[in-house]
């Protein structure tokens, strides 16, 4: 029982202090979306200037700091948040709870990543401009000699808040699972997103301590000198820090896997096909995780190649069985195709060829050409940007109406849809032939002849930048004038859609439907499937 | 005694090819297979949605599958990984490789040769071609990365630590280029080299000359 009045509706209090977890992750989600924006517009800098070679609009030192701002703003402060604030939001209304646990570390989480991206973005205003050694900050590149300056010293400090922001995220989100399911909602009856972000935290408690002990470290090299001049030298800090950033790569894929789950087993009309499965492969996945950072290494000659070679390219596993299951819960279905099935699609397709293009460099002697080129740079795009970004968009899509009580409109989510593939991959499949040619990330100049495919790249980023209007078009013209969205618009699977949409301040003023599946609504509608899913 | 040459090229070509085939095919029959499962259970049909629960052999046998194929990948990765990695008994020539900010040096330390370039004029790696040669490669500062895209074979060079390997380079008497491909600061995008491969007869005749003009 709290004694602390909860604060109004729209005040300025409700809005920077309420501790509904709804409202959490909404302004973890807003601030987020705002640093997308902001390191959408960096990458549009990037891709203008690498419209042709030669420096054009910003020299070779501000371009150094804009492709560092944008990995860094993208990673840190945008797909990490967000993945977090989803399950925020629907993780405590997928296992019938009232409350998130721990609310006000959650609240606290959404101040650290205030703090933490303004403290990052603080450096545009030093004497010598924002951290500008990539989103990976290698030393001795990061040190004091090489990178002088405040704006590397607030790059560690934003980089330390965003991580202890989704430390305490992912806490609250994990103890909901843990402590807060309803009564009849079992582990084995956790909804497919639920479990996504289950394995979700268990990796950020596993990875973003070892991040904040690489940043401590730069931070006293920084200071004081000698931390990376031991026997091991700077590849200590490569170990420190890959150690969280392979991790953080499913950090940044689970919670949207999971969400497309969600969308394919509502859309197709059919219980979700493979479901202990799924949880099999998330648990293998995340194990193995924890034992491939050093693919990240090939080319230092320092790692044992062979052995971090079998187990990322074991990773085929879970991924192949995460396949199966979402191509399975398509099979024998009746699938309707819209906006949020689109996109769900193209998340599959588009995701596997970064899946693909995974396994050919978790190849040793193939990652010794492409690693570092902008192979991998369209690599790690078509996972993060035409995958997980596609599956938000399905995920977002699919639980405006939940969130907010109105649609988006079909039509400009079509525009939407089209302008996002077509820029999305005339941006990144060029990538892969330039690089593989011989262009290296991270250069504002580059030889003569990569110019046609990087004008092509380039035009693909206005089509994105396009399709990202769109869709702010669709949100305020959603919002602007409504079309409301009764509470399970789509016939939805989970216990989100038991309740008014948006959901009230303790989630369900109903009694909760029995829970005798993953799929408890789906039970509720066909009586007889529950009866031979038991 | 010269054990096979590294032929780093070959080799990434023929294992590239190999993993792009399987690549190409599971990507045709992810696509063929949502084709056919938007087209052949569309809303509208007739019946219900399947409502059973999939047989509970199926992943074991599929993650068998799985495995299987990461067997046969991976036996191609290794034995390629043991070619490449191989180094002669007795290199027929060693180059010394020192990286710095934002620039390369040769030392051929059995001939006497340093090859230096300039701000305008990148270094010139001049090697015999059919030769094993053994680079022992360090930076003075930070980490950059000696890359020759067209023997398709990159490696890290860190300061206050040597690294070693062997390349060969088949075909004669053509120029390529070299380059840094670590991120290593301001004028990164800069830190590039020239490659001559020249026949080991006017490899020969370029070390007499560089001898002769050296003071």
């Amino acid at each position: 029982m709290s004694t602390i009045a909860a604060p109004r509706g729209g005040s300025l209090m409700a809005t920077v202090a309420s501790t509904d977890h709804k409202r959490v992750a909404l302004r973890v989600m807003a601030t987020a979306l705002l640093f997308f924006l902001a390191g959408g517009v960096l990458a549009l800098l990037i891709r203008a200037e690498l419209f042709s070679p030669g420096y054009q609009l910003v020299g070779q030192d501000r371009y150094n700091e804009i492709f560092s701002m944008h990995g860094s703003t993208m990673i840190y402060l945008f797909v990490v948040p967000l993945a977090l604030a989803i399950g925020v939001y629907f993780v405590p209304l997928q296992v019938g709870a009232a409350e998130i646990a721990l609310p006000r570390l959650a609240l606290l989480g959404w101040w650290l990543l205030v703090g933490g991206g303004l403290t990052m973005w603080m450096g545009w205003f030093t004497q010598n401009g924002p951290g500008d050694t990539g989103w990976t900050a290698f030393d001795p590149l990061s040190d004091a000699a090489n990178s002088p300056g405040d704006g590397m010293y607030l790059w560690i400090f934003g980089v330390m808040l965003a991580t202890v922001s989704g430390l305490l995220l992912a806490a609250c989100v994990l103890g909901t699972v843990v402590r807060r399911r309803a009564p009849g909602m079992t582990m084995l009856r956790l909804s497919v997103f639920t479990w996504s972000m289950l394995v979700t935290c268990l990796l950020v408690i596993v990875g973003f301590p070892v991040l904040l002990v690489a940043m401590s470290l730069l931070f006293v090299e920084r200071q004081f000198g000698g931390v990376f001049d031991g026997s091991g030298g700077p590849i200590n800090y490569q170990n420190l820090f890959w150690f969280y950033g392979h991790p953080v790569v499913y950090v940044m894929f689970f919670p949207f896997v999971g969400a497309v789950g969600e969308v394919i087993a509502t859309f197709s009309r059919r219980r979700f096909f493979g479901y202990r499965a799924h949880v099999g492969a998330l648990l293998l996945f995340t194990a193995l995780s924890t034992s491939v950072w050093a693919h990240h290494m090939f080319a230092t000659g320092q790692v044992t190649v062979k052995y971090f070679s079998l187990m990322s390219t074991a990773l085929i596993i879970p991924g192949g069985i995460e396949y199966l299951d979402l191509l399975g819960t398509m099979w024998r279905g009746r699938i309707r195709f819209g906006v949020p099935m689109a996109f769900a699609v193209g998340f599959i397709l588009q995701f596997l060829i970064g899946g693909l293009s995974g396994v050919y460099i978790g190849s040793p002697p193939l990652d010794y050409h492409v690693h570092d080129s902008y192979f991998i740079v369209a690599h790690f795009h078509y996972t993060l940007f035409a995958g997980s970004l596609f599956a938000f968009f399905a995920a977002f899509y699919y639980w405006w109406p939940k969130v907010t009580g109105c649609f988006l409109r079909t039509g400009l989510g079509w525009m939407h849809f089209a302008l996002l593939t077509i820029g999305a991959n005339l941006t990144f499949f060029p990538m892969f032939f330039f690089g593989y040619d011989g262009m290296p990330r991270r250069v504002a100049d580059y030889s003569s002849q990569f110019t046609d495919l990087n004008r092509a790249s380039s035009i693909g980023a206005a089509f994105i930048a396009l399709a990202v209007l769109a869709w702010i078009a669709n949100v305020v013209v959603s919002l602007a004038r409504r079309e409301p969205a009764p509470s399970d618009p789509w016939e939805g699977h989970t216990l989100e859609w038991a309740t008014s949409s948006p959901p009230p301040r303790h989630n369900f003023s109903d009694p909760l439907p029995p829970i005798r599946s993953f799929a408890p609504l789906l039970d509720a509608r066909q009586p007889a499937s529950e009866e031979r899913a038991r | 005694m010269l054990v096979a040459l590294v032929d780093t090229r070959k080799d990434f070509e023929d294992l590239s090819s190999t993993y792009l085939l399987v690549a190409i095919a599971v990507f045709a029959v992810v696509a063929l297979g949502c084709l056919f499962l938007l087209l052949r259970f569309r809303a509208g049909r007739r019946g219900s949605p399947s409502s059973g629960e999939e047989p509970g052999w199926l992943p074991f046998a599929y993650a068998g599958f799985l495995a299987a194929v990461i067997v046969v990948l991976l036996v191609l990765t290794f034995s390629a990984q043991d070619r490449i990695s191989a180094k002669a008994d007795r290199p027929g020539l060693r180059v010394d490789v020192t990286a710095a900010k934002w620039n390369w040096r040769f030392d051929y330390p059995a001939q006497g040769i340093s090859q230096i370039g300039g701000d305008t004029r990148p270094t010139v790696l001049v090697v015999p071609s059919h030769t094993d040669v053994r680079f022992r490669m360090t930076s003075i500062d930070v980490i950059h990365s000696f890359w020759i895209p067209h023997v398709r074979f990159k490696r890290d060079a860190f300061p206050k630590r040597y690294t070693e390997f062997d390349l060969s380079f088949s075909g004669t008497g053509y120029h390529t280029a070299g380059r840094c491909a670590e991120f290593c600061g301001l004028k990164h995008d800069q830190m590039t080299f020239n490659v001559e491969v020249m026949s080991p007869a006017d490899f020969r005749a370029w070390v007499a000359r560089k001898r002769s003009e050296a003071p």
